[in-house]
């Protein structure tokens, strides 16, 4: 769960929504907190429509044998819907795969999915910030870009790896 | 010759996804070439019989070709399906796009072949000045040579990482790197090289 929080971040943070402005990071924050809500509500949504398809005796198997297809449609027709990102509807598809790869329940499930949503919009907050810092310090040319990222992005890791192991 | 940052840049967002795979790395190299195979399939598919598509329903087409085969692939070997978006970043999805710009899809070349795209092709069917055959076949190789060494140079980025990785963890006993903490800092050692490679000229 934590590697998808940090891969998924990332490229939320990267390809996601538009861009979240630097200059104004306040703005960004309140579009990173709608955009983390949507995923929440998008991730629970599919997970509590496949656990209600399971009930049904005589479309059961169907359900467990065709999920991911049926779970990646309901996913990309829900992210057009809600005219969002190829990369949101992506993230959404791996979170649901990776809930119910888990094998708990519909509410344990969605319990995991506002996990799943907090942590990525931990990680984006903690990125768009340290990207605002990074724009006032005098980061050598030879850093700028990919470089500066990713190692932000290890930092951030890190944290989120230590509160981790703590909380769980 | 200095290798481009965009095809760092796509190759670093078609890694992520492995970061949540627990692969070792003979099973990272075999996801990855599944990928790369899979993305040079997608990309002739979608070539040959994008025409037959209504250029509305070419996006739609290609996420749907996507998930088909995800499924297909988690009931044949139970690969998760995390790497379909490793071949959404690989692959020049923008040309699916009708406000494509040329520039918008390019891997290596300043420009894409204009007539790839019905919508920007149309434009030039109607006037006289067609360019040459052969004009259009030397493009047509060097889009497909391109999306060729893209697949290749994230192969061996897939598998240069796993192959540190399996040191770090398991020769060197490096707990961080069973984690996506110490492959985010090799990640930032090899972009801070890729982005510093030395300038030579050709020839």
């Amino acid at each position: 769960m934590y590697s998808l929080i940090i891969a998924f971040g990332f490229l939320l943070a990267m390809r996601g929504a538009r861009h979240a402005p630097l200059q104004r990071p306040m703005e960004g924050l309140k579009r990173l907190g709608f955009e983390a809500v949507d995923l929440f509500l998008t991730v629970s949504l599919i997970l509590a429509l496949w656990a209600l398809a399971i009930t049904f005796e005589r479309i059961q198997p169907i359900v467990r044998d065709y999920g991911i297809f049926g779970s990646g449609l309901a996913a990309y027709l829900l992210s057009r819907y809600q005219k969002k990102t190829d990369v949101f509807f992506l993230s959404v598809v791996a979170s649901v795969f990776m809930i119910h790869a888990e094998q708990c329940g519909p509410l344990q499930g969605i319990l995991l999915a506002g996990v799943v949503s907090a942590g990525i919009a931990l990680f984006q907050i903690c990125f768009l910030g340290l990207r605002y810092k990074l724009l006032f310090s005098n980061t050598p040319p030879s850093m700028k870009g990919w470089p500066s990222l990713c190692l932000l992005a290890g930092f951030i890791a890190l944290v989120l790896w230590c509160f981790g192991s703590l909380v769980f | 010759m200095k290798l481009p940052e965009s095809l760092f840049s796509r190759m670093l967002l078609a890694y992520l996804p492995f970061m949540v795979y627990p692969y070792g790395f003979f099973r990272a190299g075999v996801a990855a070439l599944w990928i790369v195979a899979f993305l040079w399939v997608t990309v002739a598919f979608f070539w040959f019989t994008r025409r037959l598509f209504p250029s509305r329903s070419l996006k739609p087409a290609f996420f749907l070709w996507l998930i088909v085969w995800a499924q297909a692939i988690w009931t044949l070997t139970k690969l998760p399906p995390y790497w379909i978006a490793s071949v959404y970043f690989l692959a020049p999805v923008s040309f699916l796009e009708d406000a494509a710009k040329p520039s918008q899809a390019r891997v290596f070349s300043k420009e894409v072949p204009r007539f790839q795209h019905p919508s920007i092709g149309a434009e030039r069917s109607l006037g006289p000045s067609q360019p040459p055959f052969w004009e259009k076949v030397k493009k047509l190789g060097r889009y497909f040579f391109e999306r060729v060494l893209a697949g290749i140079s994230f192969a061996g980025f897939v598998m240069l990482l796993a192959l540190i990785r399996e040191i770090g963890e398991k020769r060197l006993g490096i707990h961080a790197f069973e984690q996506p903490v110490g492959m985010w800092l090799v990640i930032a050692a090899v972009a801070f090289l890729w982005k510093n490679q030395p300038y030579r000229r050709r020839g």
